[in-house]
């Protein structure tokens, strides 16, 4: 009874106020498409001045027509993409596989067994969540150097995984402790020892929070600029965003198609993997901030 | 002789300690020995290049940098970033989120193309962005000129006056994305019964934005500035590839003043310490970060 007053009531008014809840939505559509165009806008510039000449840059064009596809493997050969590719691959991955394994142990440390000193553990890794990494780029880049590490993947993979370690902690602890206690119960009546609890029962549960900690680190070592500008200084072990940074200081100064092609080259592998993997990556970039 | 319970306990903590042992050699490593190093290298004084350290010099570092310009106009310019950009990108990425907020065609193809930018590497944006603000045949000022507004073209980067607000607004347009996911989420898990009373009663759409919404969401706003701002003290790449801190110390941030000062200049005992400061701002504001989830928490929800 009550709800069918109610819906007239709602019916009327939105009769009322229909003009206005037109203009309202006009006035939405309007904005929504100045956000998209402002969002995606310099994405596409970026590529279609990956594919002009310089006096077609310089004439303030914005269609590259006839296009200059040359750009590409002029980029390929300018910035040694290939090579930055592999350090960047593998750089990336070897720190974000050490510390998706460290930050799984230690989180279901942290998540599940009471151990004393576990909240001082616990304090650092929150630390560690939120100090900024410039903290050590003076010990790392001066302790680096004593050992002769600076210019080897080592000088990266080291502090990536140290730097990437409270986050993944942070996250995997807090899936640990949400995974019901009866299942440990039962293995350890089936005579599993801790390990094997954590191994063959608990780690496969975690499934999605290691994704999200996975996408998160990847791109994190990735896209990572201030240790790869200090901790490698020789083209040879530099990484894409060092490496394509060169390029301007590089006699290709001033020809920005070629620096623009090679941005789309560093871009295109991320961006195609984020519309395959939109809610991975959402959840990865966001994680620390919304499971708090 | 230990009973059996000491045993087991015992027991517990070494299994503790052997899971998050790793982790905490790798911390101790990477983040308690720098701070500590950095802590005392900032009351010596040292150019990097002598085999030890200079003399101690006590607080002496502190005091150049008070007596420094740069110094002050590098903290102005990071505190201005920050008041800047994040009401913008709170404020942008809220209005986004209410409106993605309700039955809409193509809700998730926007939430995901608005987030792109979030996902796009910042050497790529800032050299983009170089590119857009080029004087003579950037993207904007071709555009200016297009439309016949000629004479607001514009060095942006090149004038002390223009540079920082550039900056800012590439720092606003590559994290609206992010602060408008977080808020979505948040709007989508507000309780729907109090919504849906306030409808039923009449609320049009303002009063229930401006009254229900906003209120409820506070928690969540407050930790999307939060985290805006923390972001924002950090800021580095950005402002270094953008325009190194120049033209005249106009962009310059605590970040980039740190990376000047130790590789530039050679002064780690004054790097450290503007990185130690620099620490102990963010720090401090995680503290009321941590103080506003409890807030928020003992609120009940959110």
């Amino acid at each position: 009874m009550s709800t069918v007053v109610a819906s007239a009531a709602i019916a009327r008014r939105q009769r009322r106020l229909s003009r206005g809840a037109l203009a309202g939505r006009a006035g939405m559509w309007v904005v929504l498409l100045a956000a998209l165009i402002l969002s995606v806008a310099p994405g596409v510039y970026m590529l279609s001045v990956s594919f002009m000449d310089n006096p077609q840059l310089f004439a303030g064009r914005l269609v590259p027509w006839p296009p200059h596809a040359e750009n590409y493997p002029r980029a390929w050969v300018a910035s040694n993409i290939g090579r930055l590719y592999w350090n960047s691959i593998y750089v990336s991955t070897v720190s974000m596989i050490a510390t998706l394994a460290i930050s799984a142990l230690a989180g279901y440390g942290l998540g599940r067994i009471r151990f004393a000193g576990r909240s001082i553990v616990y304090g650092i890794v929150l630390i560690g969540l939120t100090i900024p990494l410039q903290i050590a780029l003076i010990p790392l880049f001066m302790n680096l150097r004593t050992l002769g590490l600076l210019n080897t993947r080592f000088a990266l993979i080291g502090p990536y995984t140290g730097f990437g370690l409270a986050f993944g902690t942070f996250i995997m602890k807090g899936f640990f402790e949400g995974l019901p206690r009866e299942l440990e119960e039962a293995a350890r009546l089936d005579g599993a020892g801790e390990l094997g609890i954590f191994a063959r029962v608990m780690l496969p549960l975690t499934r999605p929070a290691l994704a999200t900690v996975a996408i998160f680190l990847f791109l994190q070592n990735w896209n990572e600029f201030l240790f790869a500008l200090t901790f490698i200084t020789e083209g040879r072990m530099r990484t894409l965003p060092t490496g394509i940074y060169a390029l301007l200081s590089s006699e290709f100064y001033g020809n920005y198609p070629i620096l623009a092609a090679s941005l789309v080259l560093f871009s295109v592998p991320v961006l195609l993997l984020y519309f395959v993997f939109q809610q991975q990556f959402v959840e990865g970039l966001t994680a620390g901030a919304l499971k708090h | 002789m230990l009973s059996l319970a000491a045993r087991r306990s015992w027991r517990r903590h070494a299994t503790g300690y052997a899971f998050a042992g790793p982790a905490l050699v790798i911390l101790a490593a990477f983040l308690v020995y720098p701070i500590g190093y950095s802590v005392w290298l900032s009351f010596h004084e040292w150019d990097g290049y002598t085999p030890s350290w200079g003399p101690f010099v006590g607080l002496e570092n502190y005091r150049a940098l008070i007596a420094d310009e740069v110094f002050w106009r590098a903290t102005l310019n990071s505190v201005v970033f920050v008041a800047v950009r994040t009401p913008l990108e709170v404020g942008i990425g809220f209005l986004l989120a209410l409106l993605l907020n309700r039955r809409l065609a193509a809700r998730s193809l926007l939430r995901t193309l608005f987030f792109v930018p979030v996902v796009m590497s910042l050497i790529v944006v800032t050299l983009i962005f170089q590119r857009v603000f080029e004087p003579n045949t950037g993207l904007l000022n071709t555009f200016l000129r297009a439309v016949g507004l000629g004479a607001w073209a514009h060095p942006w980067l090149g004038d002390p006056a223009t540079a920082l607000p550039a900056v800012i607004a590439v720092s606003v347009w590559k994290n609206v994305g992010f602060s408008l996911v977080i808020l979505l989420a948040g709007l989508q898990s507000l309780p729907q019964d109090v919504v849906e009373a306030a409808r039923v009663d009449g609320a049009n759409a303002w009063q229930l934005t401006l009254r229900v919404i906003t209120p409820l969401m506070r928690p969540i706003l407050a930790l999307t500035a939060l985290l805006s701002i923390i972001g924002g003290l950090k800021v580095f790449d950005l402002v270094f590839i953008m325009t190194r801190g120049g033209p005249t110390y106009s962009t310059e941030v605590l970040a980039t003043m740190l990376y000047r000062e130790a590789f530039e200049l050679n002064h780690m005992g004054i790097a450290s310490a503007v990185a130690v400061i620099l620490v102990a701002l963010v720090l401090s504001i995680a503290r009321v970060q941590t103080f506003v989830l409890n807030e928020s928490r003992q609120g009940g929800r959110a």
